[in-house]
């Protein structure tokens, strides 16, 4: 990344999005080819007065432990997980693979029992971010991966999230707080209703989410960012929602999926591809098979697919709904080792209903909604 | 791609040098440089149902820290660091640098605010490994670095290292367990003796080991190794000593050090270059002006000085000796956050007399003691 944006992401991470504070113990998880991001960020850490603690991805390591880990081995936690979960302050976590394919031929049903065992990390995470112990962010960043999974060259892809983190801008830290004030208008908004139906081509999907809370998302927990989101009452969701976009999920990719609910629960899960997968992965756990997440996409900068769910989610004019464990702040209850989001595009076509009144019409709140 | 001999180093570090079992967990301190030694020894620690742990280090992190941090950042340590190495059954250190010179201009005092709170650290672990809790391995990797040092190519520098662990054959761990054992009988030959008088161009250094363990270093704590140390009386140490070979430390280098010791202590040293450096390291603390070490370098695929104290000091006919922290397991009580090892080259024009009789001349000793083994 060219070094005058490299070091405006460093600031708006440490400065904007985690606030670091002296003494605060801050992890950042990186591949070891992006050393650049980690020094960039790590001198902004110690200038705040923190301790930056890295935690570096070496080349081949994840697959493999994949490949050769033994079953005892896949149900072990290293001591050192443990306490990242438990006593970090902040954690910066760089959305970067070396290939983001590497896991591709992996068993699914090791990588299942691996993610199983690690789930009580991941909740205690949500725990802590959701209580204020801990501030996290995890970040977008120009990969030659993620470039080839969205089609682009390097050069474009660091275009097009310099462009969607405002990081040519003079002051990207107040064009952040200035569209916060947009998210939280949305989430104002959304915070008063209490069932949605999502109308596109293959959906017809009715939820409650009365007396959940909506939370907007402006580039603290997520860079870039752009979305609001809630956990929705874990048994209404009834009806069937079709992806447009592949859902992406540990370098699987399942394109035409399906998802049919009674109750809450999938009862029916099709895929023009993977389908195995998308199965395997559902009835990993109980939680799996229920919905954890509801969301509209709203960053307008976004508007292509590009494979990376950090992105992805966020595109103005789609939602998307995660599968899995829900966050504990907007009071959504489901536990499970899975959060797999995935993603409707809602702007041909789609309209999302209100307690029976139509609010989105093509990818937007209709006018005099959102105040 | 991977180099066989890489792989055979992997295996030889789980198998060998640390026996790890199933079960059992393994932290491996790998600069990013290391990868592929990294994932050896991680790839052979899972096949053995072990359980590694690649603690990954970006170097230039720990230089960003020596330059930009406060006193209380340069103090601080990891506490995921502290909670593994506190936990697990084994750790390897992998030595490997990009850039021997990088610490060239830093701030000593912040050099040394850094060390002893890293030497903290390690001092975990240490006394883990001093009362069996935990085995520990280092092992040198070759870079470009190492190689400029040594004023080889890549190449070169990589064949030389890996000769030197032995690795090229198929079976390493049975070159090493045959080096044990030679090792193992120099080190019984020694034990008896009470007073050395090591006298050579420049030197006529008279220390104590009465009592003092010699211990064969046969490739379970270093690789590549071949060595036999032990730590002398700490008060006894008297004379003049002149090292032969230059040391890159720390991002300096020394040379032509001489140093004159009475009652255990360094009352004068001198070093043609980097005198203010050898200044500064004997002022870290009470112990670094103490000997922690005095060793015989036996490994014979070693023959030539190549500026990194962890291949010369295993110089087949050389001996070496320590500044600063000594080695509680050979009975050595001293304590620094340093460990400075100096090397003198003993190979021609010397003498090492055991409470006064010749044991050692020209870099042999004179009674083969091994039974025809390798070193």
């Amino acid at each position: 990344m060219r070094s005058d944006r490299l070091e405006a992401l460093a600031r708006i991470l440490v400065r904007y999005s985690t606030a670091v504070r002296p003494g605060d113990v801050c992890v950042i998880d990186a591949p070891a080819y992006c050393s650049e991001f980690v020094l960039a960020v790590s001198r902004e850490i110690l200038r705040a007065g923190g301790h930056p603690v890295t935690r570096i991805e070496l080349d081949g390591a994840v697959e493999l432990f994949a490949r050769e880990a033994s079953e005892e081995t896949l149900d072990w936690i290293d001591p050192g997980s443990e306490v990242v979960t438990e006593q970090s302050d902040v954690r910066i976590v760089l959305d970067a693979e070396w290939n983001s394919r590497a896991l591709a031929t992996a068993d699914p049903a090791r990588l299942a029992r691996r993610s199983r065992a690690r789930s009580h990390l991941t909740k205690r995470f949500l725990e802590r971010g959701a209580s204020g112990d801990l501030r996290w962010v995890v970040v977008g960043y120009p990969t030659l991966s993620a470039a080839q999974d969205a089609g682009l060259s390097l050069h474009d892809y660091e275009e097009l999230l310099a462009a969607t983190c405002l990081l040519d801008d003079p002051d990207p830290v107040a064009r952040w707080e200035a569209f916060a004030v947009e998210l939280q208008h949305a989430a104002t908004y959304l915070d008063t209703v209490d069932e949605l139906h999502f109308l596109a081509e293959g959906t017809d999907l009715r939820l409650r989410v009365g007396g959940r809370s909506w939370v907007p998302c402006s580039g603290r927990e997520n860079f870039p960012d752009g979305e609001v989101f809630t956990g929705p009452v874990e048994s209404s969701v009834e009806g069937t929602i079709a992806f447009s976009f592949p859902a992406v999920y540990r370098a699987r990719e399942v394109t035409g999926a399906r998802l049919r609910f009674v109750g809450g629960e999938v009862v029916e899960a099709t895929a023009t591809s993977g389908q195995e997968f998308l199965r395997a992965m559902i009835a990993q756990d109980e939680g799996a098979r229920r919905v954890g997440e509801i969301a509209f996409g709203l960053n307008e900068s976004l508007t292509e697919f590009s494979r990376s769910t950090l992105l992805d989610e966020k595109i103005g004019g789609t939602m998307h709904l995660a599968l899995g464990a829900s966050y504990p702040e907007t009071g959504g209850l489901n536990e499970s080792a899975l959060h797999w989001d995935m993603v409707c595009d809602l702007r041909c076509g789609g309209e999302v209903w209100a307690d029976g009144r139509v609010v989105y019409r093509d990818g937007r709140f209709l006018p005099g909604v959102l105040k | 791609m991977t180099d066989q001999r890489i792989e055979r180093l992997g295996e030889l570090i789980v198998g060998y040098s640390l026996g790890l079992r199933p079960g059992e967990t393994v932290r491996i301190d790998v600069p990013v440089v290391a990868t592929p030694l990294g994932l050896a020894i991680a790839q052979a620690a899972l096949r053995v149902g072990a359980r590694p742990i690649l603690a990954a280090k970006l170097p230039e992190l720990e230089e960003l820290l020596l330059r930009e941090g406060s006193d209380e950042q340069l103090g601080w340590t990891s506490p995921i660091a502290a909670c593994e190495l506190a936990e697990v059954d084994a750790a390897v250190t992998i030595w490997a640098e990009t850039n021997t010179r990088s610490r060239s201009r830093l701030d000593p005092r912040r050099e040394q605010l850094r060390s002893v709170a890293l030497g903290h650290q390690a001092a975990t672990l240490r006394a883990r490994v001093g009362r069996g809790e935990a085995r520990w391995c280092g092992v040198l990797y070759p870079t470009h670095a190492h190689a400029q040092e040594a004023e080889l190519s890549y190449r070169e520098y990589a064949d030389l290292l890996l000769a030197a662990c032995h690795v090229d054959g198929p079976d390493p761990a049975a070159h090493w367990r045959g080096v044990a054992v030679a090792l193992a009988a120099r080190a019984e030959a020694l034990a008896p003796v009470r007073e050395l008088r090591i006298l050579a161009d420049g030197t006529d250094l008279t220390l104590s080991v009465a009592g003092r363990s010699w211990i064969a270093a046969d490739g379970r704590q270093n690789l590549p190794d071949g060595e036999v140390f032990t730590s002398p009386l700490e008060t006894s140490a008297r004379g003049e000593v002149a090292f032969s070979f230059p040391v890159a430390f720390g991002g300096h280098e020394l040379d032509g050090v001489r140093l004159r010791f009475e009652g255990g202590r360094v009352v004068h040293a001198e070093a043609r270059v980097g005198q203010q450096h050898l200044q500064a390291m004997l002022a870290t603390d009470a112990g670094a002006s103490l000997l922690g070490e005095v060793a015989f370098g036996l490994n014979p695929e070693l023959d030539r000085p190549l500026r990194h104290i962890g291949l010369d000091e295993k110089i087949a006919g050389t001996m070496h000796l320590a500044l600063g922290r000594g080695f509680p397991q050979a009975g050595g009580s001293n304590l620094s956050a340093v460990h400075t090892d100096l090397v003198l080259d003993t190979r021609a024009g010397a003498e090492v007399l055991a409470d006064g009789e010749p044991i050692f001349r020209d870099g042999r000793f004179l009674h083969d003691v091994s039974g025809g083994g390798t070193a």
